[in-house]
């Protein structure tokens, strides 16, 4: 959720009126909304510190912020790309008619608001997540340590790799637990950029799953110096056939070797057993390709659409219920990367 | 309709949006095989994502739907290749 400040959070205009109070029904909003796991940030026409006043006046601490003279779609998605967000993911709120035009035209995919709809908006569902867990509570400060992160990488001088292993990076893989579920619930609704099936499962699908013979639910979970994010992700095997109908990963993980590390113990599960290649079916979108890059760049080939569940029919890719999917794969008989050694199974 | 589009052209757009999206300038004399991802360009894989949706809005070639492996990302050249054959040869917009 972006906010705008002038006329919008702060009941005035902070460059003309001298310390305008905060405008209270948006004030009750952003709580609210903050007490469901949504991150919010700032994006304003005005100096720098126009945040910090902000901050100390709302008793908030925001995400991202922007607090400069760029467009607000610039702003926007720089904030974005900050928290690792789609623009299907936001929502922006302004008074001026003419900033919302600017973004609803740039960034079509944004949710735009006046800031009269908000007490609204709060019954809406898509600010209602059904589901609520320690994790996702914890998403601001989990995005503040990333904050942190960001900011010694870019200092780091070294590698990637050496960098994941100064920050003391720890990546646990494990098998689902019945107290996994909820998280792993979450995680299917809330992932989009790296999710291969795009489709919501229920606490008593994952459950059923566990219970399966031929299914492993795994999850994953990762912590470093600056702080523990809990489990950030998980995928189901098909030990069967050696396939991967799901792979998902919280978008906190990104950039730092975890979804790269459960495909190499994927692959190098699946070998031992004798696999000759590792599926992994993946719905073909827009919102995915960070999860597409990451699986190609673990040697997964896509080989051609399998299409929807029925026919392979040439028709155009008309919209229809089913999503197309493609098969990506990767062959197992050449030797495989090691784990690094910071991921423990 | 049929109109030609080439691949320099497309490269010039795609440096705009890069430029936008990165808040650097993205010079004209970069070399056409530069990396967009990592070391090259610096984009991670959700600024990949950006740099899709908007080729997609402006240029109207949904990459990410026609090149499963995405490998029009290996440059910036190799992505405006892909779009200026896809204006080029398919103009059905």
């Amino acid at each position: 959720m972006i906010w705008d400040l002038d006329n919008t959070l702060l009941a005035g205009v902070y460059l003309e009126d001298s310390r305008p109070p905060a405008e209270q029904q948006l004030t009750g909003v952003l709580d609210e909304l903050s007490r469901r796991g949504i991150l919010q940030a700032i994006a304003s026409k005005n100096p720098p510190d126009a945040a910090d006043y902000a901050t100390d006046l709302l008793r908030h601490e925001f995400a991202a912020v922007r607090c400069d003279w760029s467009a607000k779609s610039a702003a926007i998605s720089s904030i974005l790309a900050e928290l690792g967000l789609g623009p299907q993911e936001a929502a922006f709120v302004d008074d001026d008619a003419l900033e919302r035009a600017e973004v609803s035209f740039t960034l079509p995919d944004v949710l735009v608001l006046e800031p009269r709809d908000m007490p609204d908006a709060v019954g809406w569902p898509q600010f209602s997540p059904p589901v609520i867990t320690a994790e996702g509570r914890r998403r601001g400060e989990l995005y503040r340590q990333r904050r942190a992160r960001h900011e010694q990488a870019k200092a780091f001088g070294g590698s990637t790799a050496e960098f994941l292993r100064y920050s003391r990076t720890a990546v646990r893989i494990a098998s689902a637990q019945a107290g996994d579920l909820a998280r792993l619930h979450e995680l299917s609704l809330r992932t989009h950029q790296f999710n291969s099936s795009g489709v919501e499962v229920t606490t008593e699908g994952f459950a059923a799953l566990l219970r399966a013979p031929d299914q492993q639910v795994i999850t994953v979970r990762l912590s470093d110096k600056f702080g523990d994010d809990g489990m950030v992700g998980g995928c189901v095997l098909a030990t069967a056939r050696w396939r991967m109908p799901l792979l998902m990963m919280s978008c906190r993980a990104l950039g730092r070797g975890v979804i790269d590390a459960l495909l190499i113990w994927a692959c190098r599960k699946a070998a031992d057993a004798g696999a000759t290649q590792l599926v992994v079916p993946c719905v073909i979108n827009s919102r995915n390709v960070p999860l597409r890059i990451a699986l190609t760049s673990a040697g997964f080939r896509a080989n051609g659409d399998s299409g929807g569940p029925a026919d392979g029919d040439s028709g155009d890719s008309a919209d229809t219920a089913t999503p197309r999917t493609a098969d990506y794969a990767r062959p197992l008989d050449k030797p495989l990367p090691e784990l690094p050694e910071w991921v423990t199974w | 309709m049929g109109d030609v589009v080439t691949t320099a052209q497309v490269a010039g757009q795609i440096r705009e949006i890069l430029t936008e999206l990165t808040g650097r300038l993205i010079p004209p004399d970069l070399p056409p095989d530069t990396p967009l991802l990592r070391d090259g360009v610096g984009l991670d894989s959700l600024g990949a994502t950006l740099l899709l949706t908007a080729v997609r809005d402006r240029l109207g070639v949904d990459v990410a739907d026609e090149d499963l492996n995405l490998d029009s990302l290996a440059s910036i050249g190799t992505l405006a290749a892909f779009v200026a054959d896809r204006l080029t040869n398919h103009q059905s917009r």
